[in-house]
This record gives structure tokens, sequence and C-alpha cells, in this order.
């Protein structure tokens, strides 16, 4: 019995203008994206290679370990995703390359190297008008959602008006089956269009020789797919639940809408610049003045101790390694401090803008196509991992040396031995979808939760509804 | 009898759930917003202010003129509340000094920004507007006609003798003084928020006001999109969908798709590598000229030891972005060597020669640099700016940036501002001979006194330059909706009812 009204929904919708609109519309938007990511895509990737091979090249290039700890590789490229047309994910607003950094102690003593994330503000030099790129993420948040709400916004108040659905009642029906066959025939009648949309899409882009779409890329690309659909269901259950209340069908369209623009337009940007609000991060003033406190007390103290040593060789350069490892360490820790401070604003802000599925479903994106903020500071986490692996490696290859002092940072102090260019460790980025899965697993959760309570509500308010 | 029709149209419309739905929505989205934005205003403006007295200290702690820091902030704009714009997207800090013209694309940002925070978009009022409003237009317009061709009232009103622009005509007034209700009534609360804690000047009431009509001509565009459907259709059904899909596209669909159309050209790198080749022959020919005066040894003596006697510091570059080229020359020198004082004429004369030559040098390249950064950072922008104008949303956005000032011309104000400053510093430090003088380079008879530098003055031009530059996309609007509501009467009076 479902499916026998599911199946009159599918051919009502079928033939309707909106199912026609609607279906020119997703192809449109999602050839754009497959035909934008073609162009947009073999460039990117050629920077990142080229990039880090250069990259690459230079690091095998040194032979003393003492440059090699002191400079060491420079800096760090986040690679590109293969995902990118799935979720752009503001990567224009994300560093793509971390520096690294060398502080002055004194006139003729410098840290080792150490990470450094400040990075200029973005788009200070960008006076072309705001625009949302049409990503998966923007054909699926805002048209889908809005499509999902056309389609049943009258599936329960218009056939009230009609009257059509005493009718349907009258016969030895249960109201849940009327229910479930309408939420069935809206559901297929807009993911047949939808899923072809994204077939078609996703045969642009493997035709390309270009664009390389691995395994691990397609099982990302089932996960997102599942998510989209659910996301549907959430808009559809939200639009037979405000049907089957409201009396007139022009009255539910108004709820409906208004309530699509607050939650899906207006809310994210919102609530996010007013969560942003409440905590700020050390200022980049505030920043470089204790940065340069920092390096000149440190610069003090050595000049005062160095007198001590006067005459005797040993002793200077065990102090010299003192004050380099205590250089590099504080300004390590401030660095990091003042990037935490940043990051913790924009997680607050993204946690609180949770309660807009339009922002859930751009999270939920992000994160399983491997781009936006989640990817960043993964991409972070891997370079600090990379950093320690390094200073391992220089800290090894000096133990190694029986002749050297093992003072890490002075070059006196360190093993003179050339070192083996090809077991320098060598840094690459890296994805996990586990690691994906378990930084999305709260929003995903979230989704579903708020699907089951619209679909319940849905199903209380149609049962317990005067016909 | 037109009376007579309105007051029933109005009735209709007044008494009806999208009207209360939609008056309390733009009530709350607009209150909502505008706190948050006059909370985001003030913290710009506190950190102007800070900004402001920091670069102060700065230049009062610069003890000599060629080690001096001399900056300028932009404050942030009041009206940005209404359309932000570009107000807080570009940098509002740039460095004055008379080897560097000072250009837009040169300049930095100040204050407590995270730069992770440019991944939200920031809304505005005008965003709420565009598409609160576009959306009420059409909701009330759908059905206008079509709805009353339906339930076949309009038979019995046109049985009436009244002519059918006259129907038009009623309809549209009243459904206007309906929408207008949700937009004096929002922008009232938004005012009365905005007043209690920023003060306005009677020139920003002047460009509210500017915005407000603008305001209302984009609505009545919207509405007379939706009066064409209704015309067009014979269903209610069909009206609506083809209204949401119409609306869908042009608000959301649309400005977001000319970015994927339009190409980052290539030309623009080639652009870039000539204009700079250019720049850097005119630095070149600065360089040699310094070098030769360096190496003249009947003014200098022995080059070397002068350098180091002085400490002198130069760099000769150009950004291989923004194309502006960094002419420094600095003596890094606190204490005074005691064989010094025999360097002294040598550095005045070295001085007075290569400073007017960074500054002209500085000049000459303006004049080609002006010329590429508009091909280069301009001209894309401007492209899109028309490209996103064949929807209404983006004459309207363009029309309320101009009004508010926070457009790329009212930001350019500022910089043209700086760039006089800087002529003024320039004349300055003519006037007081500060290029021949000791204290351009060693503060041993006590530091430059910084207080009679005329300070940089910056005021916001006045609202007829606003109106001049609002006026062509507000008549674009205009016309816009005349040749749609004769287009309308057109349909109307040739279709079958």
């Amino acid at each position: 019995m479902i499916w026998h009204i599911a199946k009159r929904e599918i051919y009502d919708n079928l033939n309707s203008l909106r199912f026609a609109l609607a279906t020119v519309l997703l192809f449109g938007l999602m050839l754009t994206n497959a035909v934008v990511h073609l162009r947009e895509h073999p460039a990117r990737m050629q920077k990142y290679h080229d990039a880090s091979t250069e990259l690459l090249n230079r690091l095998r290039s040194r032979t003393d370990l003492y440059d090699l700890a002191q400079l060491g590789p420079e800096k760090f490229h986040k690679k590109p995703s293969p995902l990118h047309f799935c979720a752009d994910g503001g990567e224009v607003f994300l560093p793509d390359t971390i520096y690294i950094l060398i502080s002055r102690i004194t006139n003729d003593l410098n840290t080792l190297w150490y990470l450094s994330y400040r990075y200029q503000m973005p788009n200070l030099k960008n006076i072309r008008p705001n625009t949302i790129k049409v990503d998966w993420g923007f054909v699926i948040g805002y048209v889908l959602s809005l499509i999902a709400l056309l389609f049943t916004f009258d599936s329960i108040s218009g056939e009230r008006e009609q009257g059509t659905l005493r009718l349907t009642l009258a016969n030895s029906v249960s109201r849940h089956t009327v229910l479930i066959g309408k939420f069935l025939g809206a559901l297929v009648s807009i993911s047949v269009p939808f899923t072809l949309a994204v077939l078609m899409n996703l045969l642009v882009i493997s035709t390309s020789s270009d664009v390389q779409v691995g395994t691990d890329a397609w099982s990302r690309l089932g996960i997102i797919f599942f998510i989209s659909l659910l996301y549907l269901c959430l808009f559809l259950a939200l639009g037979l639940l405000v049907s089957s209340r409201v009396h007139q069908s022009g009255a539910s369209l108004v709820i409906l809408l208004l309530m699509w623009v607050s939650f899906v337009v207006f809310m994210p940007s919102t609530l996010a610049s007013t969560a942003s609000g409440f905590s700020s991060p050390m200022t980049s003033e505030e920043y470089w003045e204790r940065y340069e406190q920092l390096y000149a007390e440190l610069g003090d103290e050595y000049n005062a101790r160095l007198q001590d040593t006067r005459g005797v060789p040993t002793k200077r350069i065990e102090l010299r390694g003192e004050y380099v490892s205590k250089g590099t360490e504080r300004g390590e820790r401030l660095i990091h401090e003042h990037l935490a401070q940043q990051h913790a604003q924009i997680q607050l802000a993204r946690s609180v803008t949770r309660i807009s599925p339009a922002a859930l479903i751009q999270h939920l994106f992000e994160s399983f196509a491997g781009t936006g903020f989640e990817q960043h500071q993964q991409f972070v986490e891997n370079v600090q991992v990379y950093a320690r692996e390094f200073r391992e490696f220089v800290t090894d290859m000096d133990r190694a040396d029986p002749d050297s002092r093992h003072i890490i940072g002075v070059r006196e102090g360190m093993s003179q031995k050339p070192i083996n260019s090809e077991a320098i460790p060598t840094f690459e980025d890296t994805l996990s979808l586990s690691r994906d899965f378990n930084a999305a697993a709260v929003d995903l959760l979230l989704l579903i939760l708020f699907l089951a309570v619209l679909l319940s509500g849905a199903y209380l308010a149609f049962v317990r509804v005067e016909v | 009898m037109l009376k007579a029709l309105i007051g029933r149209e109005l009735l209709n419309n007044l008494m009806t759930f999208r009207f209360a739905a939609v008056l309390l929505i733009t009530l709350l989205l607009v209150v909502v917003n505008t706190a948050v934005l006059i909370q985001d205003y003030e913290q710009r403006l506190e950190s102007y202010n800070n900004a402001v007295k920091m670069h102060h200290q700065e230049l009062r702690n610069s003890k000599t003129y060629s080690t001096a820091y001399l900056f300028v902030d932009r404050a942030p704009n009041p009206l940005s509340i209404f359309n932000v714009g570009l107000d807080k997207r570009l940098g509002n800090l740039t460095g004055i000094y008379h080897g560097f013209v000072p250009t837009l694309w040169d300049a930095q940002m100040h204050g407590t920004d995270n730069p992770f925070i440019a991944f939200f978009s920031s809304i505005d009022i005008v965003f709420v507007f565009e598409v609160i409003l576009s959306l009420m237009g059409l909701i009330f317009a759908y059905d206008a006609i079509a709805g009353e061709r339906e339930r076949g009232t309009l038979r019995l009103v046109l049985a009436q003798p009244i002519r059918r622009g006259q129907i038009l005509l009623a309809k549209y007034i009243s459904a206007m003084a309906c929408l207008l209700v949700p937009l004096i009534l929002s922008l009232l609360f938004a005012l009365l928020l905005l007043t209690r804690s920023i003060p306005l000047s009677t020139d920003d009431f002047l460009r509210i006001a500017g915005i407000v009509f603008t305001s209302f001509a984009y609505l009545s565009l919207f509405y007379l999109i939706g009066l064409l459907i209704s015309v067009a259709t014979r269903r209610t059904g069909t009206a609506l969908m083809l209204a949401m899909f119409v609306w869908g596209f042009l608000i959301l669909v649309y400005p977001n798709l000319i970015r994927a159309t339009v190409n980052p050209s290539a030309d623009v790198q080639e652009r870039t590598k000539t204009a700079k080749n250019q720049i850097q022959q005119i630095v070149d020919e600065y360089e040699r000229e310094r070098k030769k005066f360096l190496e003249n040894k009947s003014v200098i003596g022995d080059a070397s030891q002068f350098i180091e006697a002085v400490s002198l510091y130069t760099d000769a570059h150009v950004d291989s972005v923004t194309l502006s080229p960094y002419l420094e020359n600095m003596s890094l020198i606190s204490e005074i060597p005691p064989d010094f004082e025999k360097y002294v004429p040598i550095a005045k004369k070295y001085y007075s020669f290569v400073e007017p030559l960074a500054t002209n040098a500085a000049d000459k390249a303006w004049l080609v640099q002006k010329q590429a950064l508009d091909d280069i950072f301009v001209r894309q922008a401007v492209m899109d700016r028309a490209l996103l104008k064949l929807s209404p949303v983006g004459i309207y956005d363009a029309a309320t940036q101009a009004w508010a000032g926070t457009d790329l011309l009212g930001l350019r104000d500022f910089f043209d501002a700086t760039r006089r400053y800087r002529r003024v510093v320039i004349d300055y430090l003519y006037a007081t001979d500060a290029f021949s003088s000791r204290e351009w380079f060693v503060a041993d008879k006590g530091p430059v006194d910084w207080s009679t530098l005329p300070r940089f003055t910056f005021e916001r031009r006045d609202v007829g330059t606003n109106a001049k530059r609002a006026l062509p996309d507000l008549f674009l609007l205009l016309i816009c909706n005349l040749v749609l509501f004769m287009g309308i009467v057109l349909i109307f009076i040739r279709s079958e009812v």
C-alpha cells in the first residue's frame, strides 16, 4: 500500500513543472561544477608537485648536519584534495604553506628552525565581489534543500485543500502509511534527478586523464552521497511536518521559506560572527611585543653569562647550545600559543553554527572531501609530527658520531660528518579516512538526530491532525 | 473606483498570514544582525583608535628622519553596517615615506584580526534585504492575478467599468504599501539601535535615505517580476513554482555562478611582468645614479668606510605583486663613533642627493604602476560587477555600496588622500630642509621634532559624490521597473480572463 501511494506521488511529481525546473537546475549546476574542477584542478596539482619537488631537492642537497639542523626543510606544502569539487572549504582563506622561522637571539646566535604559523590576512588584494564557490556543498546545502521544501510544502495541505486527503483516508489505509508513502514518493522523485546529476558530474570529471580519483576517494564520495540523502530527508521531513500542521498550502510555503532562509542563509554567518566575538585571541601587535621581549631578554641573559666563559671554549659552546635550545623552545611555545588561540576562536564559532543543518552539511562535506578548516588542522598536526621526527633524526645522526660533543645547535658541538641525503625524512601531507570519520562523528550524529526529531514530529503532527 | 480597489487589496494583503510572518522575520533578522554588526563595528573602531595611538607613539619615538615610521590608518565606515562592501576586507594601514607611493594593494591590516575569521562570510543589512525583500515581493505577487483568475473574481471585477491598467495599478500600489511596512519598520529599529551607539552625521542620514530608496526600487522590481509571472500563467501553482525558481536562480545561483564562468586570465601575468620590468628599469636607473654618487671620490672619499661609519642600510626592490618600488636609505646608528664627525658633511651631501632622487623615482614609477594596477586588479573586478548586474541583486548591491561609500571608489578616495598626504610630507621635508639636516641620520644633537609635521586627516566625500556614484545603478533599477510594468500591462490587456 505504501508503494501504491508513493507511486502516485512519483507520477504526480514527474509531470510537474517543479520537477522539470529542478532537474534543469541540478544538471546545470553539477555540470558547471565539473567543468570548473577540470579547469582548475590540474593547475593546482602541478603547482603542488613543482613546489614540493623543488623543496625536496633543496633538502637533499644539504650534507652538513649543522646546516640541516638549523635551516631545516624551509616550508611545507598542503596537498590539494582530489575531492575539491565536493567542498571548496574556503580554501582561499586558508594558507596552503607553513613556513619556518629562525629567530635571532644576539648578533651571532640564532635559534634552530621552528614552525611559523603566521600568515597574512587573506583577501587584502581581492576587490572582486563576494561569491560562494559552486561546489557540491552549495548545490546540496542550498539548492537541493530548497527543492526539497518546494516538493513537500503542499503534499498534505494541498490534498487537504482539494479534499482528496479525505478520500484517501476513507480507504482502509493507516495514516502513517500515507505519510511514509508521501515521504518516499518525494524522496524518489528528487533523488532520481539528483543522482543522475551527480553521476553526470562524476562521469565528466573521471573522463579527464588529468584528474585521478582513487579508491579511497570513491569511498569518500559514497559517504558524501549518503550524507546528502540524509540531508534531503531532513528537509523533506520538515516540509511534511509544516504541511500537515498548516491548513493552507500558501501559508505552509511562507513558513517553510522563512525557516529555510533563516536556517540556511542567515544562521551560519550570523552565529559565527556572534560567537567569534566572544573570544579575543592574541593580536598580532601583542604577539610581536612578546616575541621581541622574549628574545631581548634571552639575548641579555646570554651576554651576561658569556662574560664568565672567557677563555674556556668548551664552556662557551655549552652555553651557546643551551641558549639555542632555550630560544627555539620558547619561540615555538609562543607561536604555538598564538595559533592555538586563533584556532580555538574559529572552533568555537564553528561548533555554535552546528544548529544550522546547512552548516552541519558544510562541515561534513569538508571533512570527507579533505578540505577546509578540519583538514587544515590535520595538516598542521602532520607538519608538527614531521618536525619532531626531523629533530629526532638530527639527534640520532649526531649520537651516531663518537667524535661529536652532542651539543645540538652549535656548529662546533655537532657531528662534522657528511650525512646521507637519502636518509633525511621527507614530508608528505596525508589524509586518513578513519580520522576524518572521527572528526565528523559529532556532525553526523547531530544530522541524524535532527532527522529523527523532524520525522517523528511529522508523524505525530499528521496522526493527530484533523482532516 | 481606483480608491475602492486599493482599499480592498490593502485589506486583503494586510489580513493575511504571510504579511504577519514576513513582518516578524524581517524585524527579527534585521535587529539581530544589526546588533551583531554594531558590536563588530565598535571592535573595529577600537582597534583603529589603538592603532592610531600606537603609530603616533612610534613616530614620536623615531629619533632620526631616515629611520622614522610614519603610518596612517583607515577608520571603519559606520555605514558599513548597511553594506560592508570592501570596507572590512581591504587593508587599513599604510606606510608613508618619500621613496614609496602608497596604494590600496600595499595596505596592511591592523588590529585584532584572526586571519581565519575571513572564513565566515559577513552579513550586512543590505544582504538581509537582498534575500528577504525579493522573497517578499514574489510571495505577495505570485497569486495577485492568477489567483483571482482561478477563483473567478477577476471576471467580476472586469465586469465593472474599470480599465485593466487600473486594476494592475491598484494591486501594485496596495501591495507596495504593505511591503513597505516591514522594510520601514525594520529600518527604524535598526536606526534606533544604531544612533544609540554610533554618532551619525546629517550626510549619513541622507546616505541612509538613498539606501532606503534603492531598497524600495529593488523590492518593487521583484514584486513586478512576480506580477509578470502571475499575469502570464493560468494557475497559481505554476506561478508559484516559476516564481520560486526564478528567485532561486537570481538570488542564489546566478551571483555565485559568474565566478565560475569568468576565467582568471593569463594575460594578467604577462601585464604584471611587463610593468614590473618597466618599473625595475626606473629603480635600476636610480640605483645606478646612487652608486655613481658613492663612487665619486671627490665628494665621498672612500665609500666603504663611509657606509660602515654611518651604518648605511639601503634597499631598492620592486614588489612582484603590487609593483610598488621600495627605495630605502637609512643610517642605523644609535651612538656616534668617535671619528664620525668627519663623515657628517659627506652624509649630509649623500642624503640630500639621494633622497630627492628616490622621491622622483617613486613618482616616475607611479605613472607606470597606476595604469598597470588598474589592468591587473581592477579590470577583472569591474567585469565581474558588470556581469553581476544582469541580476537585480547585483545592481542593488552596487548602488547601496556606492551610497554607503564602501565600494571601490569610496576606498580609493582614502588611498588618494594618503598619496596627497605623502606629497604634503615631502613638501614638509623640503621646507624644513630635512634631507640635508643632521637629524636625518643621527640623533646626537637631540631627536627630530615631529610636532610641526602636518597630521593626516581623511574626510569621506560628501553625499553628493555618493549620489553621483549610486545614481546610474539606481536609474537602471527604476528603468527595469518601468519596462516590466509596461510589459505586464501589455500582457494583461491582451490576455483572456
